[in-house]
């Protein structure tokens, strides 16, 4: 394949390296997961305008949408966590301990 | 003649208070004006009282048409019948007497006239009570007495405990005109109207509904069981206000609307049988805390609520006749007793407990006298006064087909009527004197001696005049066994002798810590102490939960969002087996994801 999607594609495995292994801040957890919601919408707009298929050219949009959405509840669960702790290391998250 | 005299009559009572607007009103004769306007009106309604007893005609008067609403007509009537033309000649001379004493009582007080006038208002609208003819009359009539027993009954209203009083008033009245003005809606809707002829007339069947309206009326404004609190508290009036309303006028207002009503209430025994009832635990309930207060005022205020109870249970056996005898002659000695009390108090310099007075006997002959007199003719002593209404009450009772169990308490309310007369007497006026040494003992006005002495040659030969003068209306029981006419006097005598006993064997003994007999007759029953205070705590804290509470905290936050988080948390915490090491599990999802791309070449 050629370089643009390789770089792409690289940014989006490093994003995804960097989601599920952090040291104690849930914050950065966050930002990773939005590297990858910038690189998948990258990607997808390349795509969608190299193969001229115009009618996908919705599908970055929505995703966009859902996206925000998603980080919005991502920040509200690390304001919850914060609130009751102050900062939020991951290593208070346990709660649920049987 | 016999129309325009009545007319007359009591048109001649509003002139002082037209009078006002004059100079007279500033006067200090202003209260003699009304005085001897009141002897004036007296004198005058005797006229046509005589020609009604010589010819028995009863009359209508309908003067002024005010309004017609679709199909109802509204007239200013006035129902000059057997009730209306007795009792007005007996209100009148009351009136006149509390009129002379109140001159002497309230002879320091600087809004002498403003009192006058307070109290010629409120004879006035007793007057359009009685005299009604229409519903809506009486309604004037009957506010009217509420209202002015308010102003009244708070004239020192420098005192909290005299407005409290006179709010508590105004509040139990009010329940009971509730009744009053349901039972108006139901004549109204189905009796076309508000005219008592017409409703008697028609005589609907289904009465149930209208005749408990009354019931509760009279209830709130004679201060039956269940609305009685306000009697005792209005004692916080002065003495002639507690002898003209709270004895003999305003507080017979609610029996006189079920007297009016008499001709549906004789047909519907449900009724009488409820009448019966309330008006048994009324006379037995407010004879028992009369017992052991301490204040004389409020023993006499009981004693009347106790007489309103026997008018109650009168009705209650059929007999409406006996119970407005039991009125007329009720209100003389009933305000005299007012104003012999009245008389103490002054003497003793405003001394009101029993505790305080002792050995009035030798002090003040002439109040000893008529308190004597007084309280023997409350008891129905043969041949006084109260003998011509409450023997005969007692006797037909006994002989009729009633409710063993209301006949049983009116027995008992009777002895202890002279249980509680002799412990006034008792504590008043015999023994040793308690009060203080230096004294103003000075009964010598003739205000106070002449109206005291009117009363007192009404208390002793009014009930044989008027039994004797009227005609004939329901026949009295003639023949019974002689132990059935003698329950009375016997129960009074036993009464006498036992509380006379039991005041001088304990008379020089220790007060033991009080037993709880005594703390419920003194508390009178607990009854306001639970009823002022239960019932509006739970209705403004209902209140103030259902309106700030129910919707936002329990509708709004509590039933979805909350639960489900609570319930999501509890069950979670019960079936999860997790430790929270998130870290791991982040760690463990990459590598399966690495060691897959790599064993199965998916990017190829």
């Amino acid at each position: 394949m050629s370089l643009v999607h390789i770089n792409i594609f690289l940014a989006f495995t490093v994003s995804l390296v960097g989601l599920l292994m952090y040291r104690s801040h849930l914050m950065s957890s966050l930002l990773c997961l939005e590297g990858m919601m910038l690189s998948l919408f990258v990607m997808a707009t390349m795509t969608v305008l190299n193969t001229h298929f115009t009618l996908a050219s919705m599908m970055p949009i929505i995703l966009l949408v859902f996206a925000a959405c998603e980080a919005a509840l991502g920040l509200s669960l690390l304001v919850m966590v914060s609130n009751t702790y102050g900062v939020d290391h991951v290593q208070n998250l346990n709660l649920l301990q049987c | 003649m016999f129309s325009s005299l009545m007319l007359v009559s009591l048109l001649v009572l509003t002139l002082p208070i037209m009078s006002s607007i004059f100079n007279t009103y500033k006067n200090s004769t202003f209260p003699h004006h009304v005085k001897n306007t009141i002897s004036y009106a007296f004198i005058t309604s005797l006229i046509p009282t005589m020609m009604f007893i010589h010819s028995g005609q009863e009359t209508i008067i309908s003067n002024w048409h005010w309004m017609t609403m679709q199909t109802l007509k509204l007239s200013l009537s006035f129902k000059l019948d057997y009730f209306s033309m007795i009792f007005v000649p007996v209100a009148l001379f009351v009136t006149w007497s509390i009129m002379e004493f109140s001159l002497w009582y309230m002879h320091s007080d600087p809004y002498i006239t403003r009192f006058f006038k307070y109290l010629l208002t409120f004879l006035i609208t007793m007057m359009i009570l009685v005299t009604a003819n229409n519903l809506f009359q009486l309604f004037i009539g009957w506010e009217g007495v509420g209202i002015m027993s308010f102003l009244l009954i708070g004239w020192w209203y420098g005192r909290t405990d005299a407005n409290t009083a006179a709010l508590q008033a105004i509040l139990y009245n009010r329940i009971g005109d509730i009744g009053f003005i349901m039972a108006m809606a139901w004549f109204l809707f189905n009796t076309n109207t508000w005219d008592l002829q017409q409703i008697f007339m028609l005589n609907p069947n289904l009465t149930n509904l209208p005749l408990l309206g009354l019931l509760l009326a009279a209830t709130g404004k004679s201060a039956q069981f269940g609305l009685h609190p306000w009697l005792p508290s209005a004692m916080e009036g002065p003495t002639p206000v507690s002898a003209l309303l709270h004895s003999s006028t305003m507080v017979v207002a609610g029996v006189f609307l079920l007297i009016r009503f008499h001709p549906l209430m004789e047909n519907n025994k449900t009724i009488q049988s409820l009448t019966l009832c309330l008006g048994a635990i009324t006379t037995l309930f407010t004879a028992i805390c009369a017992l052991t207060q301490n204040d004389i005022k409020k023993i006499i205020a009981f004693s009347t609520s106790s007489q309103l109870g026997l008018m109650i249970v009168t009705i209650g056996i059929n007999q409406p006749y006996l119970a407005f005898l039991h009125i007329c002659t009720h209100a003389f000695f009933k305000a005299m007793l007012f104003m012999c009390s009245g008389s103490i108090i002054h003497s003793l310099n405003d001394e009101q407990d029993i505790r305080k007075m002792g050995g009035l006997f030798n002090a003040m002959p002439f109040t000893t006298t008529s308190l004597i007199i007084g309280s023997l003719a409350l008891t129905g002593i043969p041949f006084l006064t109260g003998f011509y209404s409450k023997d005969l009450i007692i006797e037909t009772a006994n002989t009729s087909y009633t409710n063993a169990w209301a006949l049983l308490m009116t027995l008992i309310a009777t002895s202890l009527t002279a249980v509680y007369s002799t412990r006034i007497i008792f504590f008043a006026l015999l023994g040793q004197p308690r009060f203080l040494p230096l004294t103003s003992i000075n009964e010598n006005n003739p205000f106070l001696i002449n109206s005291i002495k009117r009363l007192l040659i009404g208390s002793i030969f009014a009930g044989f005049f008027i039994s004797n003068n009227i005609y004939p209306t329901t026949v009295p029981e003639m023949t019974m066994p002689t132990y059935m006419k003698l329950t009375a006097l016997a129960v009074t005598i036993l009464g006498f002798t036992l509380a006379l006993e039991l005041s001088l064997m304990t008379h020089n003994l220790k007060l033991e810590h009080s037993t709880s007999v005594f703390k419920f007759s003194n508390l009178l029953g607990y009854y306001p102490t639970i009823m002022h205070r239960l019932p509006p705590l739970a209705n403004l804290s209902m209140s103030q939960k259902s309106a700030s509470l129910l919707l936002d905290s329990i509708w709004l936050e509590n039933i979805l969002p909350k639960s489900i988080s609570q319930f999501q948390m509890k069950t979670s915490i019960l079936i999860s087996t997790q430790k929270g090491q998130i870290k791991l599990y982040f760690l463990s999802f990459l590598i399966t994801l690495t060691l897959s791309m790599l064993l199965f070449n998916l990017h190829e």
